[in-house]
């Protein structure tokens, strides 16, 4: 009793020693951006580093306003990656909930076939992709770069929400069917409500690729398509890097992404740990 | 076939010839039935007798591979559970966990577009008939399994359907509660009148709850009739030994027309035949009674339950049950003697396990 007592603050001070490390190695990067996105270019190339600055929003002004407004292409951002996850979830969740219910031949095979283009070196497929588009007149379109994206999010999406489905029980739908719902309205009104987490943490996963994907972006879009991740990396040129507008770049792409995952925190970490027990406590 | 007068809206169904594959077993050989309109009907085997299978045939959730389902009079083989206008409640309740009790109560009649006012109307009036009216604005975890129970028969009852299935609805309750709801469920049968068909096997659950019942056994249906008519009179072996408890005493035999000789001692039976043969001879634990003569018997052990007493005895080499009020003052291994009326001897044909009267 005595040695556990003395032995808890130990363990505690071990633990937060270590989360501490963590957080510092994590943080460290978004932190000197966010300093680095308030410096000037004088005080951001200073050797050596400067903490105590004057803080300076001309770099915002610029990126936001000024000749290199990043603006559009965050909204070109938001456009790729809102449809991309719209159109994944319209065909992930019924596609999940059919290979979570329904017996058909080669189930199993589909299941890893459906993994399996997640195996492939995305760079690999690049030129096909790029020759495809081309022949198709999808380069440099929205439409062209959301369907690439398709390909990859929806094979994991579908895979990710299978298990979701598989775990609301089967008397459940039964149930509703007995109930005079139907089909539709059962998929509605009693499965999709249980598999919110699910649905929750695939749109993240999806949205945040969409959203954060460079090299398909920079390949297959260009100019009418310049979704912010490509637009950044003007800001590195042959002649000078602008490291502050490109911090302040960095900063304004990221928040969107930071506000999802705050929004969305609660039913990421519920929706990962579903998996771990199956049909655990949802029996009810 | 009890309440004619209230049974004006319940379901006469008709099942005829069902088969059921699961790809190369059958799960159902052939199962023919006939309820009536407002029986409380009882299909009661061991598990994977088919029984379940045969309710969820009823139900539409489940295709036959052959035969017919009728109700009514009208053919609903290949109708949408939907279409059925039938209501069940599940093993494991399969409540809806994201909606509130009155939620669930209501979604039945929400699915048919019934209005706001009608739907908390008829919410209210089932919920109060199982006694959950205080739960309307609980959700399904915040209540124990009793209450769950509950709150499915009320989604159940809410939309007064014309056929009502239960699948084994109180196995999931503790002893006790098992039998208040069970009491509690023929009173709610019997006041709705609505034809009720229930799966179990718990043939105790059976018996009691009974208007009449049908005994599964591998995929067949082995006999049809009264919880009094099956006991006193099972048609076969398997029935016999299935129905009861203790189950019935099973003793092999040779019978030569007027009595029946059982390890040596010799037994008189009323019926006759015309020929000598091996039966099996089935005495229920209750007939049987300790006798200055008779069957000779080894004691094996006394059971006492404080209001009767369970008296393990070996005869010809296998183990008897005796039931008796008051615990007899026997020791292990003491020789005794035990006798039975030649009316409470069962007799089957122990090639084919077929009844002999």
């Amino acid at each position: 009793m005595n040695t556990a007592a003395r032995a808890r603050p130990a363990r505690l001070i071990a633990l937060y020693a270590v989360a501490g490390v963590g957080l510092a190695v994590w943080a460290f990067p978004v932190v000197w951006g966010l300093l680095t996105s308030f410096k000037t270019e004088r005080d951001v190339l200073a050797s050596p580093p400067v903490w105590l600055f004057t803080p300076t929003l001309a770099n915002y002004r610029e990126v936001i306003f000024g000749a290199s407004s990043i603006v559009p292409n965050l909204a070109s951002s938001l456009i790729v990656a809102t449809l991309a996850t719209a159109l994944t979830l319209v065909f992930a969740i019924p596609a999940a909930y059919a290979m979570a219910r329904l017996r058909f031949p080669a189930k199993r095979g589909t299941g890893f076939y459906v993994l399996a283009t997640q195996m492939l070196p995305p760079v690999g497929l690049i030129i096909p992709y790029y020759l495809v588009l081309q022949k198709i007149g999808g380069l440099d379109t929205y439409a062209g770069l959301v369907v690439i994206y398709l390909t990859f999010s929806l094979p994991f999406a579908i895979w990710l929400l299978v298990s979701y489905f598989e775990d609301v029980p089967m008397e459940m739908e039964e149930a509703a069917l007995l109930d005079r719902a139907g089909r539709v309205r059962a998929l509605w009104h009693v499965i999709l409500p249980q598999v919110k987490g699910g649905i929750a943490v695939t749109t993240i996963f999806v949205f945040l690729n969409a959203w954060n994907e460079f090299m398909f972006a920079v390949v297959l879009g260009g100019n009418r398509v310049r979704p912010v991740t490509v637009a950044m990396f003007n800001f590195i040129s042959v002649e000078q890097t602008q490291w502050a507008r490109l911090a302040a770049g960095a900063m304004l792409a990221m928040a969107p992404v930071i506000l999802l995952g705050m929004f969305a925190q609660r039913h990421i970490v519920k929706g990962l740990t579903v998996g771990a027990v199956k049909g655990g406590g949802r029996r009810a | 076939m009890t309440s004619g007068a209230d049974a004006g809206g319940s379901a006469s169904v008709r099942i005829e010839g069902v088969v059921k594959q699961h790809g190369t077993t059958t799960v159902l050989h052939g199962v023919d039935l006939a309820i009536a309109p407002g029986e409380f009907f009882v299909l009661l085997g061991p598990s994977g007798s088919g029984k379940t299978t045969t309710l969820r045939i009823l139900a539409g959730l489940e295709s036959v591979s052959a035969g017919r389902v009728w109700m009514d009079g009208a053919d609903v083989t290949t109708k949408e559970p939907g279409a059925r206008d039938v209501a069940m409640v599940f093993q494991s309740y399969a409540l809806y966990p994201h909606m509130t009790v009155a939620q669930n109560i209501g979604f039945p009649l929400k699915m048919v577009g019934t209005s706001r006012d009608e739907t908390a109307r008829a919410v209210e009036g089932a919920a109060q008939k199982v006694g959950i009216g205080h739960l309307l604005q609980r959700t399904p975890g915040q209540l124990s399994g009793g209450q769950q129970q509950r709150v499915a028969l009320a989604r159940a009852i809410v939309r007064q359907p014309r056929l009502f299935l239960l699948d084994e609805p109180l196995s999931n309750l503790d002893a006790k509660l098992r039998l208040e709801t069970r009491l509690e469920l023929r009173r709610l049968q019997r006041s709705l009148g609505v034809t009720t068909v229930y799966v179990t096997h718990d043939q105790e659950e059976a018996m009691t709850l009974a208007d009449r019942m049908a005994v599964f056994m591998d995929g067949r249906i082995v006999q049809v009739g009264t919880p009094r008519e099956i006991f006193t009179r099972p048609l076969s072996l398997d029935v016999a030994s299935f129905i009861g408890t203790p189950p019935m005493n099973l003793l092999a035999g040779e019978w030569d027309g007027h009595a029946v000789s059982i390890g040596g001692s010799t037994v008189a039976i009323g019926a006759e035949t015309k020929s000598a043969r091996d039966v099996v001879v089935g005495i229920r634990p209750h007939a049987l009674r300790l006798a200055e003569g008779g069957l000779r018997a080894r004691v094996e052990g006394v059971e006492d339950l404080g209001d009767s007493a369970i008296v393990d005895l070996v005869v010809d080499e296998r183990l008897v049950k005796l039931k008796t009020e008051r615990a007899p003052l026997l020791r292990e291994g003491e020789p005794v003697f035990v006798a039975f009326a030649p009316e409470d001897a069962h007799l089957f044909d122990s090639a084919t396990g077929a009844r002999i009267d």
